[in-house]
């Protein structure tokens, strides 16, 4: 696309948007609902042709890619959709009404994707149409597939709310089309630290800039969790949570924290990892690795391998030809993060140690999934909240988010929402 | 027991050294391979960390019969261990990596500088001074701190061994306090300028950036002599704009009116004693490749499957140092490469490179936990 095509197509949005707000909210609502249920529903055609196209698009397994959908848009349900509206933006009619405390949607919306994983994009895709806020979005290079199959398939449901929604095909270097997208009233984007402060730097004070940055998320057991079947349970949880999107997701755990004063426990939850990992091996393949994530990864097994030859108890159970590690550290020192299945298990002692270990984490901290902690749970779970968490579950559940989950710990519509208080009487 | 050269490696490292002191660089297979596994030997017996991790994956001495057999040792690694192949009592100087915590900095120590110091002198005399005669100065103006700012960095040392042995009195640093002194270095080089020798300008890609942008800022550019020639190195870092290689050229050209045919990038690095240099200036009518003393071997390895990579494909980067006697001669990097002729390419990460996935990145990680 030129940026002049991307400025046509915004005004074009931005005149589909008009339209939209002359239909009740409520319409829109219910519009939205049914494409969601779309995506919920592994027989649907959507679902199918996403299942099929993603895998090679993306370099993710066929079984990662289905199992990862599945257990992702499983809690994406028209109802919850509904329900999210809602418990956020009130009365649907707040966005049709003229009195009391009104709610619109900006003009149009610019959103800038990034990664690979469908679940967050058909979520940003669909957040400011909530607020009838026309879309025109930006695929990622790394996934050029969903965000045009989330917008057909709201057309399909809602030919008018259809035309509120366009995606722009540029290259990542391609200045002036960024710079016509950018003429947006709102911006969303995700990306990296310095993708975000690049597109930040360019957003003026009269725009909405929503952004999303890169986050990691954790595991911590406590002793409960650390011993018998509930420790084969938590490690192959966890190593599920790790397989998924294998571990590129910001939900996706990368150290596995051993909570307790019993000195073997990290140990045999290493072991205990290291099996659930292989046997998923077998079940949902690693995805082809690309060279430098290859090289990334090798170079933390080496030094894993190197570590645990200088003794002090590393351990490094798998590695590159295994297609997964797990590094069985003797600290809790933050460390490098190859992804792609590399989990390390680091020990502490106390629920004290735990946090203070992630407080160096904090700035980029999602989820947590957490057993095993008895009456300390109350505990973790507040300091977790002081460190800036914004999701805690068990494992297994780290990679099927509620669709209403306050992800960079804000709530999902309202930041694309715009207030405006009558006051009364006038 | 006193600090300083340990007299178990004298005989080693003096034949190392009598190689970087002949006047003619000669590619020596025969004696690279004699050397590389006697100094495999030797570090396989005295650095017990590296002797382990080399019986782990069954090498011994007795059993390697050529370098290439030699296990690498990631340069990740320098962040955890002390990778010294002599008792610490000798320990007489430390260089670490950059970074901003202790923590997440690797640290090389050394007993000798002497090693450092032969090997990178030829290196760069033969790839950014290849029309000066033996032993003639120039006027070399850094963009990095001096060695009495940051003693344990080996960049900063490096550049003070190159002013102390081929810099003319006109050479200095001009970056004091993390900050460029623009003013002083613009005087230096105008000074420079004027003078018959060839200007050199070293220092770090961020702080070239830097440089540009201070230029772009007063709206002035410079016409450097047709002599001039730069040498750059290292990454950015975070610590400015990030450029392309060719951006980054394209715009020391317009700004400084050195053309990417006379400027060098240094691939080097902490653990590494020896320095691998373009071969633009030496030989300016061949592709651009990066050459390494004949005391070095390139190697690339399949990230994927461990082997070597095939011929033309990309491949990690693993380096054979001879210069590395106090340490561990092999290394294996986190870069990628691709054979080109009788040198390599290092493959740089494109800025603005997009992550498969929302996770966080290796170095957003540690960057993030040094905040």
């Amino acid at each position: 696309m030129t940026a002049a095509e991307i400025r046509e197509q915004l005004a074009e949005l931005r005149e589909a948007g008009v339209k939209l707000r002359r239909r009740p909210a409520r319409e829109t609502h219910a519009s939205l609902a049914r494409a969601l249920e779309l995506w919920a529903s592994p027989d649907s055609s959507w679902r199918r042709r996403l299942e099929q196209e993603l895998p090679g698009a993306t370099g993710f397994s066929r079984e990662n890619v289905r199992e990862g959908l599945a257990r992702g848009l499983a809690p994406f349900r028209g109802e919850a959709w509904l329900a999210l509206v809602r418990a956020e933006l009130g009365d649907p009619a707040r966005l049709d009404a003229a009195q009391g405390s009104m709610l619109s949607g900006f003009d149009a919306t610019a959103v800038v994707l990034a990664g690979s994983i469908p679940q967050p994009t058909l979520l940003a895709l669909l957040s400011p149409l909530a607020l009838r806020s026309p879309v025109l979005a930006k695929p990622a290079s790394r996934d050029p597939v969903t965000a045009g199959l989330v917008a057909e398939s709201i057309a399909e449901v809602d030919p008018e709310l259809g035309r509120c929604i366009a995606i722009a095909r540029f290259g990542s270097g391609d200045e002036a089309c960024l710079r016509a997208l950018l003429e947006a009233d709102c911006v969303a984007a995700t990306g990296s630290d310095a993708s975000i402060a690049a597109l930040a730097a360019r957003v003026l004070p009269k725009q909405r800039l929503i952004a999303s940055g890169h986050r990691l998320s954790l595991a911590a057991l406590g002793p409960e969790a650390l011993r018998g079947d509930a420790l084969a349970a938590a490690a192959e949880a966890i190593a599920l949570d790790a397989a998924l999107w294998d571990q590129q997701g910001c939900l996706s755990p990368l150290v596995v924290y051993a909570v307790g004063s019993d000195r073997e426990a990290p140990d045999r939850l290493a072991e205990a990892l290291a099996r659930a990992l292989a046997s998923l091996e077998r079940r949902l393949p690693r995805g082809q690795l690309e060279a430098a994530a290859a090289a990334a990864f090798r170079q933390e097994c080496d030094g894993a391998e190197l570590r645990a030859a200088a003794g002090g108890g590393v351990r490094l159970l798998g590695g590159p030809a295994q297609r997964y590690a797990v590094v069985r550290e003797a600290d809790s020192a933050p460390r490098p993060a190859p992804l792609n299945r590399f989990l390390r298990v680091s020990p502490v002692e106390n629920p004290e140690e735990l946090l203070a270990s992630i407080r160096p984490l904090a700035a980029h901290l999602a989820g947590v999934a957490l057993a095993g902690f008895g009456r300390d749970l109350d505990r973790v779970a507040r300091g977790l909240a002081d460190l800036g968490a914004s999701r805690l579950c068990p494992p297994g559940e780290l990679q099927s988010p509620p669709l209403a989950w306050h992800h960079e710990g804000r709530p999902v519509l309202l930041p694309f929402a715009r207030f405006t208080d009558r006051e009364a009487p006038m | 027991m006193t600090r300083g050269a340990d007299p178990a490696r004298s005989e080693l490292d003096a034949r190392v050294l009598a190689w970087m002191r002949e006047p003619e660089w000669r590619d020596d297979p025969a004696r690279f391979e004699a050397l590389a596994l006697e100094l495999f030997a030797f570090q396989w017996e005295r650095c017990q960390p590296y002797r382990r991790f080399c019986e782990r994956r069954g090498a011994r001495p007795a059993t390697i019969t050529s370098w290439q057999e030699i296990p690498a040792v990631p340069t990740g690694a320098f962040k955890e261990l002390e990778l010294r192949s002599f008792p610490t009592e000798r320990s007489a100087h430390v260089f670490r990596t950059s970074g901003t915590s202790s923590a997440a900095r690797g640290a090389l120590h050394l007993d000798t500088l002497a090693l450092y110091e032969a090997s990178l002198l030829p290196s760069f005399a033969r790839h950014l001074l290849p029309d000066l005669a033996a032993g003639e100065r120039a006027p070399i103006l850094v963009l990095a701190p001096s060695p009495a700012e940051v003693p344990d960095s080996s960049l900063s040392h490096m550049f003070g061994v190159l002013l102390r042995e081929r810099g003319t009195s006109e050479s200095g640093f001009f970056l004091r306090g993390g900050a460029l002194e623009v003013d002083a270095l613009l005087a230096a080089i105008e000074r420079a300028s004027a003078s018959t020798s060839a200007l050199v300008l070293c220092g770090t890609a961020f702080a070239f950036v830097f440089l540009l942008d201070e230029l772009a800022r007063r709206g002035r550019s410079l016409a450097l002599p047709r002599s001039a020639r730069i040498m750059e190195t290292g990454g950015f870092k975070g610590r400015s704009r990030e450029l392309g290689q060719g951006e980054l050229y394209a715009e020391l050209e317009a700004r400084l009116g050195v053309p990417a045919a006379r400027i060098v990038n240094q691939y080097g690095m902490t653990e590494l004693a020896s320095q691998f240099h373009d071969s633009v200036l030496r030989l300016p009518a061949e592709p651009r490749r990066k050459l390494g003393p004949p005391w070095t071997r390139v190697a690339l390895l399949d990230p994927v499957g461990g082997g070597p990579a095939p011929e033309q494909a990309v491949g990690q980067i693993v380096v054979i140092d001879l210069a590395n006697t106090g340490s561990v001669l092999a290394l294996q990097t986190a870069d990628l490469g691709r054979r080109v002729a009788d040198g390599f390419h290092v493959l740089g990460r494109e800025p603005g490179a997009e992550a498969r996935g929302c996770s966080i990145a290796a170095d957003e990680l540690l960057a993030g936990a040094d905040a």
